[in-house]
C-alpha cells in the first residue's frame, strides 16, 4: 500500500515539478518526500562509488524508483512471512528468508557492508512520522456492558451496525424537488451530449466557433425506421412501471422476432403467430385451437414430377 | 382472360424473371393483333398457342418530345404528353406491346377460338412499378429486412408485368411467386399452397383470385415479414417487417371494428375471402388498396404510448378498407367515372369518422375539406369531376385553365388529384343531403350486390361488366332507389367545375320587423361558378332559432326574412337554441333594437361554397359562445380575428376554458387569441394572453411557475396543453418582440417537463414546445450586415439555441417516435437562420436530408433546403435538390422535393432571377420529358414545377426559338413522306410500325394541336421506323421482317383488324359486348387514316395564314441546304 502510493507520488512529481510545493503542504507527504530525498542521496553515493561522475536526473530518478521498489518489496514480503507465523513484528529471520526468496545471496551481504570504499551519508533528518488521521467517528460509541471485560476491543462506531441518523430534514418541498430533478436531468443530459459531441463527429451552427453549440453529427442509419418507430428502452421502462402486462408482450415478441429467421419456417411461424394469451376471445379459442390461415400452413415438399 | 404469372425474385440484383399467360377469347373475327401494356420489362419471347409470335415494343411516353426538338414551352409538352399517353391507353385499346398473331392461327381466330398468349419477360432494377428496399448491411436478405413491393399511381401495373393495364378489363387470376425460402410473398387472392422448389431453397406461393379483377388492382409484396393473424378475424392476416411485431399487434387491434362498421352500413359482407395488410418501408403513398390486400407505410405502426399517430393510423386503415369495396371490388368503367368510386369510398370513410370520432370531428373534417377544395379552386381554377370530351377538339377542352390535361389520370397533377378526391366525397355528401343517407346506403348495397352476383358468375364474363361502375349506372341507381331527380345537382357539381363564392350582409328593418338579407355572388373569377337554387339560412333570434330556405335566383340579391321576436330584453327569459337547449345569455352587448343574435348562411354546408358574411362583432361573439355547431364556432373564431376588442378576448378565453367545447375549436381559439392580443398590444391589460389560463390548467397549485408532471390521460386537455404554448409564442410586444415573460415561461415548461409518471410518450408535446420556441423568434436587428458569430448572439436566442442543441443531441441517444423532435429542431434552426440570428448555412440540412435518415427528418431537412435555396438564391443547392429528384432511392422523397419546390419556388414566372437560365430549363425539360418516365406522379410533379418556374410559354431566359428546329422538321418530313402513304407500297417492312404511328397521329389530330405537335408525331413515326434497326426488346427482331410481310400482303385495303381482350376463365364461353366497342373503334380508325392525309394538306393552308411562322419556315427552307448557316447570334444551340 505504502509503496504504491509513494511511487505514484514520485511518478507524478517527476513529470510535473511544480507539484512538489503543493505536496509539501501535507505532513504525510512531507515525510515521504524527505525519505525519498535520502534514497536519492544513497543512489547518488552508490553511483559515485561505482565511478560515475555525473548522472542525468531522470536516470537517478529511475534508479531511486527501483531501489525504493526493492526495499518496499522486501518490507512487504518480510511482513507477510511474519504474519504467516502468527507474529506481528518481523524478525531478522523473516528478512533473511525474504532476501533468499528474492534471489539475493545473503552471505555476500556482510562483506559488502564492510567494504572499504563505502561512503557514509548522514542520517536523514528526523521528521515526525505522519499521524494517521483519526477515522471519522459518528455518534456515540457504546461502552461495554458489565459482562464484557474492559480489555476487550471497543465497540465500533454505531453507524457501522445501527442505522445512521441523518441530521438534515429530507427535502419535502415540492418546488425544490422539482427544481432539483429538472436541473439534475438537464445537467446529466447536457454533460452526456457534450461528451458525445466531444468524442464523436460534430456539426456546427457557427463557422467562427465550431465548439460553441456542438451538434452530434447526423449519421445515416441502415434501417432508419427501426429506431424511429420502436419505443426506446427508457420509454419501455417507464411503461413497465405503469403497466407490467406490456412487458410480457414485449419479451414475447422479441422471442418471436428472434425465431423468425430460424431454419425451419413452420416452427417459427407457429411461434410468432400464436396471439398473446389474453387477446383471443376465449370462446373462439376453445372452439378451434388451430387457426386455419394459409400463411400458417406448413410449406409443402415439391412433388416428384413437376407439373408443367 | 386468365392470367398466370410466375416470378422468380432476386433481391441482391433487384431483378425479376417472369412469365405471363393470357387466355384470350376473341369476340370478333380477324383478330390478328394483340396490344398489351408493358413498360420497362424486357420481353424475351411471345408465343401464341405455342407458336412464336413477332411483337413490337414501343413506349412513346419514355421520351415525350424528341431530342432534336428545341421546343421548350409547356403547352407543347402537355399536348405531346397527352398524345403519348393516349397512344398507349388501354381504355382505347392501345398498348406499348403489339403482338402479331401468327397467321396459322388466323383461321382459328375467325372461329373465335381461345388464344393463349405466353410472354416471358424480365425486369432488371426496375425504376418504377416495383420498389426494392435492400438495406446495406451484413447478413442474409431476410436478416437485412430486404423487401419489395409494387406501387404506382393509378393504373401502373404495366411497369412490372405485361397486361391490359385498365381498370375496366376484368379477369380471374392465378398468381405464382417463387421467392427465397426465408421470404413471404403476399399478393392478391387466396393463398392456395406454398411449395418448396426442388433444391429446397426457394418457395413458390400459389395464389388464386377467383373474383374478376382488373390488372391495376393486382399487387405484390415480398419480404421476410412477420406474420400476425388477426385475433378477431382469422381470415385477415397482417404482415410487417422484422422486429415490428409488437407495434403491428397494437396498431391492428382495432381493424375488426372498421370491418364491422362497413359491413353493417353496407349490409354486405366483405367481398373477398381474405384480407391482407402489409407494412413496408419507403412506401410510395401511405395507403394503397388492391384486390384483397392493402399496402401501407410502415411508419403508420405505433406503440400504445403514442397518442397523435393513433387516430391517423386508424383513419388510414379505414380509408384502405373503404377502397376495398369501392375501387378494388367494384372498379370503374372509364377514367371519367373515377369520381364515383373515389366519392363513395371517401363518403363511407366519412361515415366511419362520424361514428368513431364523433359528429364534431366529422363536421370539422367536412369543413376542413370544404375549405381546402374552395381554396384550391379559387387559386388554381376549377376541379372537374366528370369531364366529357365530346368533340375531341382542343377548343372543347373542359379545363383550359390548367397546364395539364385531365383526359388521363397519368397527366394529372398530384395536387389536383387529391383535390379531385376531396371534391368527390363532398359531392357524395351533397347527394346524401338530397336523397337521405338511407337511400344512399341502399344504392351502395344495390351496387355491391349486383357486383357480387356478377363476380360469382364464373362462366359468364359478359356479366362482369356489372362489377364496373359508371357515372350513368350510379345515377340511374340513385334515381331508381330514391325516385328523386338529382340531375341539377350533378350538372352543377359534377359536370361543371368551380365553387360558389357568396358575400352576405344584412340590415334589420325595425318597422317591418324584417331581416333584409343580401346575398351576392362572385361568379366571374377563376374557379367560381354561379349558383341558382335553394339556400338555407339560420337566424338565431331571442325567441329561438329559425331556419329559412331562400331561393337564389338570377337577379334577386335581397331577401326579406320576417323575424319572430320583438326585441324585448327586459324580460328575463332563457333563450332557446337550435338543438332545443335553453340558455341564459347576457344580452347587454346586443343592439337594443334588434332581436337578432346571429345569422348563418348555408349552415349544413350543402353547397360547395365560401361564404363571406358580415355581421357585428357581438353577433360573432354570441355565435361563438352559444351556437353548438363546431363549424359555426370555427367560423366565428375566424371572423373575430378582425375584431380585436376586450369582448372578443373574453369570448375566446371563455371558450378556451370550457371543457365541453370541442378541443379543436379550443385549439383554434388559442391562435385567434394570440392575433387579437397582438392587435390590442397597446391596450392589453394583465399578463400575456393564455398565460394565467395555462398556469391554472396545467401548472401546480402551490408553485404556479412549475408545470405539473405530464399526465396525458385526457386527450382533449393534452391537445390543448400542446397547442397553447405554440400560440402564446406568437404574442408580440410593442417592439414587436416576443415578450420576455412568454419566452421564460416556455423555457420553464421545457425545463420542468417530466414524463416519468406518464403512460404516454411526450414526444409530440416536446416537439410542440420547440415549435413554440421557433414561433417566438423575430428577425434579428442586424447592424450593417455583420457576420453572425457566437459572440454577438442575442442572449434570448442563446437560451433557445441551447435548448435546441440539447434536444437535437438527445435525439441521437434516445430517438423519439418518428423523430418528431429532430423534425421540430431542424425547422427551428432554419428559422434562426432565416431571421439572421445564426449564419445561414445549408450543410446541416444536407446531412439530415441524406438517404438513411428517417423519412420525416429528411422531408423537414429538405423543406429547409428548399427555403434556403429560395432565400439565398443558391444555384448549387437547387442543383443538389434536382439531383436528389433524379437519383434518390425513395420515390416519396423525390415527389416531395418537387412538391416543396412548387410550393416554395426559388423563383416564379413573374419575377426575374439569376437562377433562371438555359441550363436549368434544359435540365427540367429533360426531367419531365424523359427523366421521369418510370413514375407518372413524378413526371406530373416535374410539369408542375416547370409551370411554376416558367409558365406555359417559352421561358423568358431562353433565346428566341431558332431555325434549327424547323430545319430538322423539314428533313424529317422528307423521310416521313413515304410512310404516310403505305398503300403505295413503298416499303413493306415499314407498314406495321407506321400503323402504330398513325395511331398516335390520329389521337393528336383529334386534339387539333399546333404544327409542332404534328411534326413531333412525325418524329414519333420516324422513331417507329427506327425501331426495327434498334429494337428496345432484343431477341425476336431477326425473324420479324418475313412475318411482318405476310399480313400486309393479305390485307392491303382492309381496315386494321379489330381485336379484343375479352376475358373468361379457362373453360368459359366468350364474352360478347366488348367486341362491338372495339370493332367500332377500328372502323373509325380506318376512316381517320384516310382523313389524315386530307388533314395534312389542310394544315399547310392553315399554316400559311400564320405569317410569322410562314416566314420562319421560308427562311428555314432557304437555309436548309447549308447546315453551316448557324448565323443567328441568338441561337448558340445550333452548334449542338
Amino acid at each position: 500500500m505504502q509503496m504504491g502510493d509513494s511511487s505514484a507520488a514520485s511518478g507524478t512529481s517527476l513529470n510535473s515539478g511544480g507539484r512538489g510545493a503543493k505536496a509539501a503542504s501535507s505532513p504525510a507527504e512531507n515525510y515521504q518526500l524527505a525519505r525519498r530525498r535520502t534514497l536519492q542521496v544513497v543512489v547518488s553515493a552508490l553511483l559515485t562509488e561505482s565511478g560515475f561522475e555525473s548522472a542525468e536526473k531522470a536516470a537517478v530518478e529511475t534508479l531511486t524508483e527501483m531501489m525504493q521498489s526493492y526495499i518496499t518489496e522486501i518490507g512487504r514480503c518480510a511482513k507477510t512471512y511474519c504474519e504467516h507465523t502468527a507474529r506481528s513484528v518481523p524478525t531478522l529471520s523473516d528478512a533473511v528468508v525474504t532476501l533468499i526468496e528474492m534471489g539475493f545471496n545473503v552471505d555476500t551481504l556482510p562483506v559488502y557492508a564492510k567494504r572499504s570504499q563505502r561512503m557514509v551519508i548522514t542520517a536523514p533528518p528526523v521528521t515526525n512520522a505522519p499521524v494517521t488521521p483519526k477515522s471519522l467517528s459518528a455518534g456515540q460509541k457504546r461502552t461495554h456492558p458489565s459482562h464484557i471485560p474492559s480489555h476487550y476491543p471497543e465497540f465500533p462506531d454505531p453507524h457501522t451496525y445501527i442505522k445512521t441518523p441523518t441530521f438534515r430534514e429530507p427535502v419535502s418541498d415540492y418546488q425544490v424537488v422539482r427544481e432539483k430533478a429538472a436541473t439534475q436531468r438537464r445537467d446529466v443530459e447536457r454533460a452526456l451530449t457534450r461528451f458525445m459531441a466531444k468524442t464523436g463527429e460534430t456539426q456546427s451552427l457557427f463557422k467562427d466557433d465550431v465548439s460553441a453549440f456542438p451538434l452530434i453529427a447526423a449519421r445515416p442509419s441502415v434501417i432508419p425506421y427501426l429506431s424511429a418507430l420502436l419505443p426506446s428502452e427508457l420509454e419501455l421502462q417507464s411503461l413497465e412501471e405503469t403497466d407490467s402486462s406490456e412487458q410480457d408482450e414485449q419479451t414475447d415478441s422479441e422471442n418471436a422476432a428472434g425465431n423468425a429467421n430460424a431454419d425451419d419456417p413452420s416452427a417459427d411461424k407457429e411461434n410468432s403467430v400464436l396471439p398473446p394469451g389474453g387477446v383471443v376471445p376465449s370462446a373462439k379459442a376453445s372452439e378451434d385451437n388451430v387457426i386455419d390461415n394459409p400463411y400458417l400452413r406448413p410449406v409443402k415438399k415439391p412433388k416428384v414430377r413437376r407439373k408443367k | 382472360m386468365n392470367k398466370k404469372k410466375d416470378k422468380g425474385f432476386e433481391s441482391p440484383r433487384k431483378s425479376v424473371i417472369g412469365y405471363v399467360e393470357l387466355t384470350i377469347f376473341p369476340t370478333v373475327v380477324n383478330l390478328n393483333r394483340i396490344k398489351l401494356n408493358s413498360k420497362q420489362c424486357r420481353i424475351y419471347r411471345v408465343r401464341v398457342n405455342e407458336l412464336e409470335a413477332p411483337f413490337i415494343y414501343n413506349d412513346p411516353t419514355l421520351e415525350v418530345c424528341h431530342n432534336e426538338s428545341k421546343q421548350r414551352n409547356l403547352n407543347y409538352f402537355s399536348s405531346a404528353y397527352t398524345a403519348a399517353v393516349s397512344a398507349v391507353d388501354p381504355d382505347a385499346g392501345n398498348g406499348e406491346l403489339v403482338i402479331k398473331v401468327p397467321s396459322e392461327l388466323w383461321k382459328q381466330g375467325d372461329d373465335l377460338k381461345v388464344l393463349k398468349v405466353y410472354i416471358e419477360f424480365s425486369l432488371d432494377q426496375p425504376k418504377g412499378g416495383l420498389h426494392f428496399v435492400v438495406p446495406d448491411v451484413e447478413g442474409s436478405m431476410a436478416e437485412r429486412g430486404a423487401h419489395v413491393f409494387s406501387f404506382g399511381y393509378q393504373n401502373s401495373t404495366r411497369f412490372w408485368f405485361p397486361c391490359v393495364d385498365s381498370y375496366s378489363e376484368l379477369c380471374t387470376w392465378k398468381l405464382e411467386f417463387t421467392v427465397d425460402a426465408s421470404m413471404v410473398a403476399v399478393s392478391c387472392g387466396d393463398l392456395v399452397e406454398t411449395i418448396y422448389t426442388h433444391d429446397m431453397r426457394k418457395k413458390t406461393f400459389h395464389y388464386v383470385l377467383p373474383i374478376p379483377t382488373a390488372a391495376p388492382n393486382i399487387s405484390l409484396s415480398v419480404g421476410p415479414f412477420e406474420i400476425l393473424v388477426d385475433p378477431y378475424m382469422h381470415e385477415v392476416t397482417h404482415f410487417c417487417l422484422p422486429q415490428l411485431l409488437p407495434l403491428l399487434k397494437h396498431s391492428m387491434s382495432y381493424l375488426h371494428e372498421i370491418f364491422e362498421f362497413y359491413e353493417e352500413i353496407l349490409t354486405c359482407r366483405y367481398p373477398y375471402a381474405c384480407f391482407k395488410t402489409v407494412f413496408v418501408d419507403e412506401a410510395y403513398v401511405q395507403v394503397s388498396s388492391y384486390a384483397s390486400m392493402s399496402i401501407f407505410s410502415t411508419n403508420l405502426l405505433h406503440s400504445p404510448m403514442i397518442i397523435d399517430q393513433t387516430p391517423q393510423t386508424r383513419r388510414c386503415l379505414a380509408q384502405a378498407l373503404a377502397q376495398q369495396f369501392f375501387g378494388c371490388f367494384i372498379s370503374r368503367m372509364s377514367w371519367g367515372d373515377e369520381w364515383v368510386l373515389k366519392g363513395i369510398s371517401g363518403y363511407i370513410y366519412g361515415l366511419y369518422l362520424k361514428k368513431t370520432f364523433g359528429v364534431n370531428e366529422y363536421r370539422h373534417w367536412i369543413k376542413e375539406e370544404l375549405d381546402r377544395i374552395v381554396e384550391y379552386e379559387l387559386k388554381m381554377g376549377g376541379v372537374l369531376l366528370h369531364p366529357t370530351f365530346s368533340g375531341g377538339k382542343e377548343k372543347d377542352n373542359p379545363t383550359p385553365h390548367l397546364h395539364f390535361s385531365i383526359k388521363h389520370p397519368h397527366t394529372l397533377s398530384w395536387e389536383y388529384f387529391k383535390m379531385f378526391q376531396c371534391k368527390a366525397h363532398l359531392v357524395m355528401r351533397l347527394i346524401e343531403n338530397r336523397i337521405s343517407m338511407e337511400f344512399m346506403l341502399q344504392v351502395f348495397n344495390k351496387l355491391l350486390s349486383l357486383a357480387s352476383t356478377a363476380s360469382s358468375q364464373k362462366y359468364q364474363s359478359h356479366m362482369w361488366s356489372q362489377m364496373l361502375l359508371s357515372t350513368h349506372a350510379f345515377l340511374k341507381s340513385i334515381s331508381n332507389v330514391s325516385g328523386k331527380d338529382i340531375g341539377p345537382l350533378i350538372k352543377q357539381w359534377v359536370d361543371q367545375s368551380g365553387v360558389v363564392k357568396f358575400f352576405g350582409s344584412f340590415a334589420f328593418n325595425r318597422k317591418r320587423n324584417v331581416l333584409e338579407l343580401e346575398i351576392r355572388q362572385d361568379y366571374t373569377s377563376s374557379g367560381t361558378q354561379k349558383y341558382v337554387g335553394p339556400i338555407k339560412v339560420t337566424v338565431q333570434e331571442l325567441d329561438g332559432s329559425f331556419n329559412h330556405t331562400l331561393q337564389i335566383e338570377e337577379n334577386s340579391l335581397k331577401h326579406d326574412i320576417p323575424c319572430h321576436s320583438k326585441s324585448r330584453r327586459n324580460k328575463k327569459k332563457k333563450i332557446p337554441l337550435m338543438n332545443g337547449e335553453e340558455v341564459d345569455m347576457d344580452l347587454s352587448a346586443m343592439d337594443a333594437d334588434s332581436p337578432l343574435l346571429w345569422i348563418r348562411i348555408d349552415p349544413d354546408m350543402s353547397i360547395l361554397r365560401k361564404v363571406e358574411f358580415e355581421q357585428a362583432d357581438f353577433m360573432w361573439q354570441y355565435q361563438l359562445r352559444y351556437e353548438r355547431d363546431v363549424v359555426a364556432q370555427e367560423e366565428a373564431i375566424t371572423a373575430l380575428e378582425k375584431f380585436p376588442t376586450p369582448a372578443s378576448r373574453l369570448a375566446l378565453t371563455d371558450i378556451l376554458e370550457q371543457e365541453q367545447c370541442f378541443y379543436k375549436v379550443r385549439m383554434q381559439a388559442c391562435f385567434c387569441l394570440a392575433k387579437i392580443a397582438n392587435a390590442m398590444v397597446s391596450t392589453w391589460q394583465g399578463p400575456p394572453a393564455m398565460k394565467s389560463l395555462y398556469t391554472r390548467m396545467f401548472c401546480c397549485k402551490s408553485c404556479p411557475n412549475i408545470v405539473r408532471t405530464n399526465n396525458f390521460i385526457n386527450f382533449q386537455s393534452y391537445f390543448l396543453q400542446k397547442t397553447m404554448p405554440v400560440a402564446m409564442a406568437l404574442l408580440r410586444d410593442v417592439q414587436n418582440l416576443c415578450p420576455k415573460d412568454v419566452l421564460n415561461f416556455i423555457l420553464d415548461l421545457i425545463k420542468y417537463n417530466d414524463n416519468r409518471k406518464n403512460k404516454f410518450s411526450d414526444n409530440y408535446y416536446r416537439a410542440d414546445l420547440i415549435k413554440a420556441l421557433t414561433n417566438s423568434l423575430t428577425p434579428a436587428i442586424s447592424i450593417n450586415n455583420e457576420v453572425r458569430t457566437v459572440d454577438n448572439l442575442n442572449p434570448d436566442v442563446r437560451l433557445i439555441l441551447e435548448e435546441i442543441t440539447r434536444f437535437l443531441n438527445m435525439e441521437k441517444l434516445l430517438p423519439s417516435f418518428r423523430n418528431t423532435i429532430t423534425v421540430s429542431c431542424l425547422r427551428a434552426i432554419r428559422q434562426l437562420q432565416k431571421n439572421g440570428h445564426i449564419p445561414s448555412d445549408p450543410s446541416l440540412f444536407r446531412a439530415y436530408a441524406e438517404y438513411g435518415q428517417f423519412v420525416d427528418v429528411r422531408v423537414s431537412a429538405l423543406e429547409a433546403l428548399v427555403d434556403y435555396t429560395r432565400v439565398e438564391k443558391s444555384s448549387t443547392d437547387l442543383q443538389w435538390l434536382l439531383d436528389m429528384v433524379q437519383s434518390d432511392p425513395i420515390h416519396y422523397v423525390r415527389h416531395k422535393v418537387l412538391g416543396m419546390l412548387c410550393k416554395n419556388p426559388p423563383f416564379t414566372k413573374t419575377a426575374d432571377s439569376g437562377l433562371c437560365n438555359e441550363a436549368l430549363v434544359d435540365q427540367l425539360w429533360k426531367l419531365m420529358n424523359s427523366g421521369t418516365a418510370h413514375d407518372w406522379r413524378l413526371r406530373c410533379d416535374a410539369v408542375n414545377l416547370y409551370y411554376t418556374l416558367f409558365g406555359l410559354t417559352r421561358p423568358s431566359c431562353l433565346p428566341l426559338p431558332e431555325l434549327g428546329l424547323v430545319l430538322n422538321l423539314k428533313e424529317k418530313k422528307a423521310v416521313l413522306n413515304p410512310t404516310i402513304k403505305p398503300e403505295l407500297g413503298v416499303s413493306v417492312v415499314m407498314d406495321t410500325p407506321a400503323s402504330i404511328g398513325i395511331h398516335g397521329f390520329n389521337t393528336m389530330e383529334e386534339e387539333d394541336i399546333d404544327m409542332e405537335t404534328v411534326h413531333d408525331s412525325q418524329a414519333f413515326i420516324h422513331h417507329h421506323l427506327n425501331l426495327l434497326d434498334r429494337p428496345s426488346t432484343p431477341g425476336r427482331e431477326r425473324k420479324e421482317p418475313p412475318l411482318v410481310e405476310q399480313p400486309l400482303l393479305s390485307m392491303p385495303a382492309t381496315p386494321l383488324p379489330p381485336f379484343s381482350k375479352e376475358t373468361a376463365s379457362l373453360s368459359s364461353k366468350h364474352g360478347g359486348d366488348h367486341g362491338h366497342h372495339h370493332h367500332h373503334h377500328h372502323h373509325e380508325h380506318k376512316k381517320k387514316k384516310k382523313k389524315h392525309k386530307h388533314k395534312h394538306k389542310h394544315k399547310h393552308k392553315h399554316e400559311s395564314k400564320d405569317k410569322e411562322k410562314d416566314r420562319d419556315r421560308d427562311n428555314s427552307y432557304a437555309y436548309s441546304n447549308s447546315p453551316a448557316s448557324g448565323r443567328s447570334l441568338r441561337s448558340p444551340s445550333l452548334s449542338d
